[in-house]
């Protein structure tokens, strides 16, 4: 360091700290990349692999020979038939086991998006009025409304699934798609209540008395006065309900035994327990079945985070 | 919209009530409703089932038995040991995704290209499906020809292929790192918007007070996140001890009994062995449990509202 | 010794200009407050003293050392922020404690100077509270208490008192006040407040939108404003102005406004002569007229007026006089009422005059 006349040391910034800043910056972003990308990506690049590749050792991080039958199998799923015939004659070494169940991947997927749709209607149309209430109505017994409500989401979802299960089976709607969108509701709506009052709290009392001044009803001043001012909140409700109900496993578990019903997580599993394992198709199946949300997330990110610290920091 | 009620029934209630709470009573009726059908009912229905003795097996005889249940349960060593494993899954766990958490959000909270992006791409882990989760990890974990064995021989620090999840002392950790990582987005999340809303003046003063990077961390962000860590370490146990995807998909309880944890007890009584009684009675019992800790959860927010 | 200088100090966020090649030179024990509106740029100049917000050009200087990216712990600054920045998790007394605690002095040092400041402020029954059990005077004097035991060769203070109650605020200036005549240090004190600035400083830079519009004494830029905005930022209620021209009348200069023709005082005249028909703006300060005597010659304000305001001690009159809406203050021996014709004498040793393109002073430089 060159020696500076005295009274000139701090003329330019320091270059040392600075640096040394950036650096820590740096390679704690490379770290927390790592962290949440490399499974990830394995799981991409394994998708990718045939049978025969898949299994070397030690495994090949990158497809040598990258190849697109894992996903053909599961979109064209109908133009080949896999019997049991197929199957045994085809040798693990070369590739090519398709569990059977692998035809419906796509009809799972569906389901799960019929379901997911259903209950984000329902969550809505029940929960953003109860969440206006709530937020600006003085009335007796709102406080106990709203820590009832939460306090519903504190069961274990464990505890839904005997008297479901038993209640389900007696009305004969073990096997249908609306038996996990009425459990779902359980388990969406008290969070979206959460969310939404938290949103409607922050938004200022006095355009609720101006409505009403002006002469509209309750739900007139729902309708439109607070609903278009509410719509952060509700994409993240909608994101919120849409994935949880996307994601659910247990109840799916429980309640739906034939494929007519089963969704996606359902059928995914289900590849583990098939004896006849193909990895690359497994994983395949686990990359389709984690795009949509993956995507749903990234693309909608700064809602999700700002639909929770509505609720959290305001209370 | 009380046009929607019989005359009597509308006039009834416009005497006993003002148009306000009229209103609120309207608007919260279908939650309430809702909540009541598939909230309420099943917890009731639970503990009326768990003093019977129902068994699908023999689904006409089911006697009353009042607590025989719970206490069967009570006296069944693998209630206990899947009690004592619970307890050891769920430290682990929300010990890593706090200090996870907190490293991520101290990243986050500061200012640099591309922390949108880094953001975003938390968020992938939170986004998946418990299923596709457990299936990467199974797959990374696997025996045979997963990622995990493949990179530790080639970074050298084993010399062969090792068992995991089917090793009995592997199981748990394995099981929670695969749960934490899936968790840490959110937890992250949670303590960043603590973080966020400590005022900034706070730091200026204490860099003016001559306090340095490591004593402006001890001084002030980490006693103005306590209660950012209460919330987390509580959500985050609550979730750990329900928790019932991954030890299904990775392990299905096993091997033996080595991931046997209070969930999968409930599962396997239920639907194993068919037991819906003492399947309910332990059900229910993880739900006073996790009400507890929820208490506490709504009672750390309820400072805040 | 605590000289501070600003060398063309400029500072940008991003692509916007905060502070506009500043120049000041603080001398040592001086108290000198930094005036202006949001957004002017004084808070950020506070914080380059204090080293909470880096330069983007320029030198600053305490006394012989250039302190551009001196970390704020080495510069010998203490600071009172408006939001008090106590330390919640602690105790009033870790609170003042903090900065010597951080700077390693010995225990025995810091309760002495802990408890003298608390002393000195009447906080020492406080000492074991926590900030959030305190009132917002308290916690202000926990923020002062703090800042005084450092001793800073500095003293600054980012409108400490806009938080509080009107009564505090002015009890509490004058304990501002007797705290930089007690300590003997250099104080650079914001404020957007023109009392306050009015009361409190040896020197007051008044700031526009990050340029200096006027440095000096507090008489000096009241009563001898440069521009338009000097003028009208200091006073309350803000000075009148009237858009006319200069005119050469009995052998002086003049401003003339339709009926209205006010003679400027020798001085003026001659500083203005020759420029008759330049168009100019007059100000004129609300307490600048008087109702008891007849006006002199050229001297006179004549008016409707539209209400009458009581204060109190005086009045304030609404008035209309060639299409303009004046306010003037007087004293209550003649009660004015609502719709009178009335005469005013102004006084003509405290008219300001100003260029209308440039705003600036005619008079004054």
């Amino acid at each position: 360091m060159s020696t500076k006349p005295a009274g000139y040391r701090y003329r330019e910034r320091p270059r040392l700290p600075d640096l040394a800043y950036k650096l820590a910056i740096f390679a704690a972003s490379v770290v927390l990349l790592t962290y949440v990308l490399a499974p990830f990506a394995w799981l991409v690049s394994s998708s990718f692999q045939t049978e025969a590749e898949i299994v070397s050792v030690p495994p090949h991080w990158i497809p040598h020979e990258p190849t697109l039958e894992n996903f053909e199998a599961i979109f064209f799923y109908d133009q080949e038939e896999v019997t049991y015939e197929s199957r045994s004659k085809a040798d693990p070494a070369s590739g090519g086991y398709i569990p059977s169940t692998a035809k419906s991947l796509l009809p799972a997927m569906w389901n799960s998006f019929k379901v997911a749709i259903a209950v984000v209607i329902l969550n809505l149309l029940v929960g953003v009025p109860a969440a206006y209430a709530m937020a600006k109505i003085r009335f007796k017994g709102r406080n106990a409304s709203v820590y009832t409500i939460l306090t519903t989401r504190v069961i274990p979802d464990i505890a839904l699934v005997v008297p479901f299960f038993l209640v389900i089976k007696n009305l004969g709607l073990l096997d249908s798609l609306w038996a996990l969108i009425l459990t779902y509701l359980a388990i969406t709506v008290p969070f979206t209540v959460f969310i939404l009052v938290g949103y409607f709290e922050s938004l200022p009392d006095d355009l609720d008395k101006a409505a009403r001044i002006d002469g509209c009803s309750r739900f007139q001043t729902l309708t439109r006065v607070f609903l278009p001012l509410a719509v952060p909140s509700l994409v993240a409700v909608i994101l919120f309900t849409f994935l949880t109900s996307w994601n659910e496993f247990l109840l799916a578990l429980m309640f739906t035994q034939t494929q007519a019903a089963q969704t996606l997580p359902i059928i995914v599993a289900s590849f583990t327990s098939d004896f006849t394992i193909s990895f690359s198709f497994i994983n395949a199946a686990g990359v389709v079945a984690v795009i949509p949300p993956v995507i749903v997330a990234i693309m909608f990110e700064r809602y999700i985070v700002s639909g929770l610290t509505a609720g959290a920091v305001k209370g | 919209m009380t046009r929607l009620l019989p005359a009597r029934l509308a006039d009834a209630l416009a005497r006993r009530f003002n148009y306000d709470t009229r209103s609120a009573m309207l608007f919260i009726a279908p939650v309430m409703t809702v909540l009541a059908v598939v909230a309420v009912f099943p917890i009731a229905y639970s503990l009326y089932l768990s003093f019977f003795k129902l068994k699908l097996t023999r689904p006409h005889r089911v006697p009353f038995v009042w607590f025989d249940n719970y206490i069967d349960l009570l006296g069944d060593g693998l209630f206990w040991s899947s009690v004592g494993r619970t307890v050891y899954f769920s430290v682990i766990s929300v010990t890593a995704i706090a200090v996870l958490a907190m490293l991520i959000a101290l990243l986050l909270n500061e200012t640099f290209r591309g922390r949108r992006i880094l953001s975003a791409i938390l968020l992938i882990p939170w986004a998946i499906p418990t299923v596709a989760n457990g299936l990467m990890w199974k797959w990374i974990y696997d025996s045979g020809y997963g990622a995990l064995n493949g990179l530790l021989l080639q970074l050298g620090w084993i010399d062969k292929y090792l068992i995991w999840l089917g090793d009995p002392d592997k199981t748990i950790p394995l099981i929670a790192n695969a749960f934490v990582w899936k968790e840490v987005p959110l937890a992250t999340i949670l303590i960043l918007v603590t973080m966020k809303s400590i005022p900034a003046d706070l730091y200026r003063a204490a860099k003016v007070d001559g306090a340095n990077v490591m004593q402006r961390f001890v001084h002030i962000t980490l006693p103005s996140l306590k209660p950012g860590f209460a919330l987390v370490a509580i959500y985050e146990t609550m979730m750990a001890i329900r928790h019932f995807d991954l030890f299904f998909i990775l392990t299905e309880g096993g091997p033996g009994e080595a991931s046997h944890v209070s969930a999968w007890h409930v599962y396997a009584e239920t639907f194993r062995n068919l037991s819906f009684g003492t399947g309910s009675a332990l059900a229910y019992m993880m739900a006073i449990v996790t009400f507890v800790l929820a208490y506490f959860i709504i009672r750390t927010l309820g400072r805040r509202i | 010794m605590a000289r501070i200088r600003f060398d063309n100090v400029t500072k940008y966020y991003g692509n916007v200009l905060a502070v506009d090649k500043l120049n000041l030179d603080i001398r040592d024990k001086e108290f000198v407050v930094l005036l202006g509106p949001s957004g002017c740029g004084k808070t950020t100049t506070l914080n380059m003293i204090a080293g909470l917000e880096e330069l983007s050009e320029g030198d600053i200087w305490f006394d012989d050392e250039i302190v551009n990216f001196m970390p704020p712990h080495k510069r010998d600054v203490a600071m009172v922020f408006q939001s008090y920045a106590l330390y919640p998790h602690k105790s009033v007394y870790e609170n003042i404690a903090f900065g010597l605690a951080m700077r390693k002095y010995p225990k025995a040092e810091i309760d002495k100077r802990v408890r003298d400041a608390a002393a000195r402020l009447h906080i020492d029954h406080l000492l074991d509270r926590r900030p959030n059990q305190l009132s917002g005077g308290q916690r202000q004097r926990v923020a002062l208490g703090r800042a005084m035991v450092r001793q800073p060769a500095v003293f600054l203070m980012d409108e400490p008192l806009s938080n509080l109650d009107a009564a505090l605020r002015v009890s509490m200036r004058a304990e501002i006040k007797e705290l930089h005549q007690t300590m003997q240090t250099t104080f650079v004190y914001v404020t957007h407040d023109q009392a306050e600035a009015l009361t409190l400083a040896d020197r007051i830079v008044v700031m526009k939108d990050g340029i200096v519009q006027q440095l000096g004494a507090p008489d000096e830029i009241y009563e001898q404003p440069r521009n338009m905005f000097v003028a009208s930022f200091l006073g309350n209620p803000p000075i009148n102005y009237l858009e006319g021209e200069l005119v050469a009348s009995n052998g002086r200069m003049a401003f003339r406004r339709g009926g209205l023709t006010l003679s400027l005082n020798s001085e003026a005249s001659a500083k203005l002569s020759g420029q008759e028909e330049r168009k100019a703006i007059l100000g004129i300060r609300p307490e600048d007229v008087d109702d008891r005597n007849e006006p002199v010659e050229g001297g006179a304000i004549h008016g409707h007026v539209n209400f009458v305001m009581p204060i109190g001690s005086d009045q304030f009159l609404n008035m209309k006089l060639e299409g303009e809406e004046l306010f003037f203050r007087v004293g209550k021996e003649t009660r004015h009422r609502n719709g009178e014709e009335v005469t005013l004498a102004a006084n003509l040793d405290r008219l300001h005059l100003f260029d209308p393109e440039t705003e600036k002073s005619l008079l004054w430089d």
